[in-house]
């Protein structure tokens, strides 16, 4: 289970600069069920519940980089 | 007297099963033996370095701190030249000795040469390591034309490296298009042009005969074998990996390509036991032996490895392996094993979308996806399940396929 049993919800702002003290997580260190989520996210204006292995602040390296903002 | 467990390997697969030794096993004595000069860090995103694109810090997993909190003995630039199997020892090349009850061989590869003249020249990179990064980094800054070699999944990392510090390149291929035993040319070109928008120009049935260097021995061209001569102020070369079994040639361990495991990760001695890209093992969901190499499945095998140190037969490794490409705009995904099997099945699916299946005897056993990712989580499912889906293949190549479609079918 991959998916927080939080209220919070999670999206992806992409991001040009990544700061040094950033966790960066590659899409392929990703449970599957969070890559779903990434795909979903990135580059759209969309909300999911938050994943269990992102946090955030998080930023995501998948066809861009992505900041993860979980509110 | 507690047991004593030492690694050799500071990779992701050796680091897990540390961290999953300590979590489990809290009195337990572990040393972590490594070549390298620095502790864990991310395997998968030295390429952004050395883009340019991330800063070295977050590349970093375990500070060495990590270690001392753990109560594990970490020792780098150390390097191991003698294991003594019979007596349950290892030995270093500054002479140390360390015993252990358990041992754990973690100890990956090292990037192939190739076997030609000037192969060994300044400016000729391969890329495994950080510290191949930082090189690879320092010197395409300063390089303004590059010669690519090796068409698969670590050469285009040097193609992506050129494009983003916008070194124009020539990448070299031995066939008609890029990882030819994965892609066909339909697939292959969605790649193709995605090099050549960043100045990454793929050049076919070629390859290197030599190199040429100037007279300070620094790479100058590559010369492939029609006599086509590139000029290079850098040549980045990604062929493949030598496995670094070495170090158990003198002993009774079983080497194929690699260190032989059983899906519990142990070795055909009992307290030896092997994990990451080093093992040749027992992939119970192809049912025969093979080999992955991708970041997942070496922290998994490292994870598992731990366990049945600990308890031998406690866990299976079975794992769906994948490997992506995020270094365009659309994502590339291979999955399982995709040069493999005795049958396929591809398509376009959308513009700018194409997919391939590989199968043996009806089953999945992985595959390639290029711009739509969707149906990743599917296809692994079939793996998994060892589903035949011979009669409805082309089902496989619906947007949007689920695998209850291939149940609706199976009950039609």
């Amino acid at each position: 289970m991959s998916l927080r049993e939080t209220n919070k919800s999670m999206r992806l702002r992409r991001t040009g600069v990544v700061p040094s003290d950033a966790r960066v997580r590659h899409y392929d260190e990703l449970d599957e069920e969070t890559q779903v989520t990434v795909r979903e996210l990135a580059g759209r204006p969309q909300t999911a519940p938050e994943a269990d292995d992102l946090d955030d602040g998080d930023v995501v390296k998948f066809t861009d980089y992505y900041e993860v903002r979980a509110r | 007297m507690s047991d004593s467990y030492v690694i050799i390997g500071d990779g992701i697969a050796g680091a897990s099963a540390a961290e999953t030794l300590r979590e489990e096993a809290p009195d337990a004595e572990i040393t972590v033996l490594t070549d390298e000069g620095e502790s864990l860090y991310n395997r998968i995103l030295i390429k952004e370095y050395a883009k340019g694109k991330l800063p070295e810090a977050p590349i970093s997993i375990h500070q060495e701190s990590w270690y001392d909190d753990h109560d594990v003995d970490l020792r780098l630039n150390t390097v191991v030249v003698d294991i003594d199997i019979e007596n349950d020892a290892v030995h270093t090349h500054e002479g140390e000795t360390f015993e252990y009850d358990s041992l754990l061989l973690a100890v990956g590869g090292t990037p192939q040469q190739l076997p030609v003249g000037n192969a060994d020249a300044d400016g000729i990179h391969h890329f495994w390591t950080f510290q191949d990064a930082r090189n690879i980094k320092e010197s395409v800054e300063d390089a303004e034309q590059a010669v690519i070699v090796g068409a698969g999944l670590l050469g285009i990392d040097f193609a992506a490296i050129c494009g983003a510090q916008d070194v124009e390149a020539k990448y070299l291929m031995r066939g008609d298009c890029w990882w030819r035993y994965a892609l066909s040319e339909e697939g292959a070109e969605i790649m193709h042009d995605a090099m050549r928008e960043r100045g990454v120009e793929p050049v076919f049935d070629s390859g290197v005969d030599h190199f040429e260097v100037d007279d300070d021995g620094h790479v100058e061209a590559a010369v492939d074998p029609n006599g086509e001569r590139y000029e290079c102020d850098f040549a980045g070369v990604a062929i493949g990996l030598d496995f670094n079994t070495e170090l158990v040639e003198d002993t009774p361990l079983k080497t194929e390509d690699g260190i032989v495991v059983d899906e519990f990760m142990r070795t055909n001695v009992d307290n030896v036991y092997a994990a990451g890209d080093i093992t040749t093992f027992n992939d119970l969901i192809l049912g025969e032996q093979a080999k992955n190499g991708s970041w997942g499945s070496a922290k998994e095998q490292g994870t598992i490895a731990a366990r049945n140190m600990l308890e031998y037969g406690s866990e299976e490794f079975e794992w769906v392996s994948s490997y992506s490409i995020t270094h365009f705009d659309f994502p590339f995904l291979s999955f399982g094993h995709p040069t493999l099997g005795d049958d396929s099945v591809e398509a376009t699916t959308a513009e700018g979308e194409w997919r391939r299946v590989a199968l043996k005897n009806g089953k999945v056993v992985g595959g390639v996806l290029i711009g739509d990712l969707s149906p990743q989580s599917a296809f692994k499912q079939l793996m998994r399940e060892g589903r035949d889906v011979s009669d409805q293949k082309q089902l496989l190549m619906e947007p949007g396929f689920a695998v209850d479609d291939l149940t609706a079918m199976t009950e039609q």
